[in-house]
């Protein structure tokens, strides 16, 4: 399946775009790894991840065209 | 919630006050002003914050907590939040939170609550704008 992962604040930085579309992804644990292989500096950085929207703590269960984030520590305020 | 291009300014806060005065059955508002540091990292001074923000995100947490604090202080009838995204210079404003309220008891606790789930909860990221050297700083002053 197809999913997109957009990267915000310093982790854009970190992988040099705000957004990657990642394909032929067979599950949550497989795009992690694309994701560590392509950016390998991303594991030294703080993040937590969402998907549609929402912050996941589990291994969620990816559905072709899911919005994948990859978000620093918030610092709203 | 709006998310703003650079510093909520006084023109914003002002609109945002006269905005409440619409409404006969507003007794009070609590308002909160987020204002940036200038903080000494490293050695360097923070000049400005860089704000940016997972919009879509943004806006879905915010509704989320508007629901929390109408729900838990039953005398909340309208929470106005106002954040920059974008650059914001040191001493220049980034954050503004209005509750307004009925009677004036929950006003200051609704508003505390609001902007610790601000804090806590929206996906607004930050990069700090440095200044130069401060030696250099220093001459220039």
């Amino acid at each position: 399946m197809e999913i997109s992962v957009q990267f915000f604040g310093v982790l854009a930085e970190v992988t040099g775009t705000d957004r990657k579309h990642f394909r032929g992804i067979k599950s949550y644990s497989d795009l992690k790894h694309r994701i560590e292989d392509d950016f390998p500096e991303i594991v030294n950085y703080n993040f937590r991840i969402a998907v549609n929207n929402k912050i996941i703590n589990d291994d969620p269960l990816l559905r072709q065209d899911d919005e994948v984030a990859y978000l620093p520590p918030f610092a709203g305020g | 919630m709006h998310l703003i291009q650079g510093p909520v300014t006084t023109s914003v806060i002002s609109e945002a006050v006269a905005k409440g005065g619409e409404n006969n059955d507003y007794g009070a508002h609590s308002l909160f002003l987020g204002q940036v540091r200038r903080d000494l990292i490293g050695g360097k001074y923070v000049k400005a914050i860089e704000y940016s923000a997972y919009e879509e995100m943004v806006i879905m947490e915010a509704d989320k907590i508007n629901k929390t604090i109408l729900s838990e202080f039953g005398d909340v009838k309208a929470i106005e939040i106002i954040h920059s995204k974008g650059r914001v210079r040191a001493g220049e404003i980034s954050l503004l939170v209005m509750v307004s309220v009925g009677d004036h008891d929950q006003a200051s606790k609704a508003c505390a609550k609001t902007v610790e789930l601000i804090r806590e909860k929206l996906p607004i990221l930050k990069k700090e704008i440095f200044e130069d050297d401060p030696k250099q700083l220093v001459q220039d002053e």
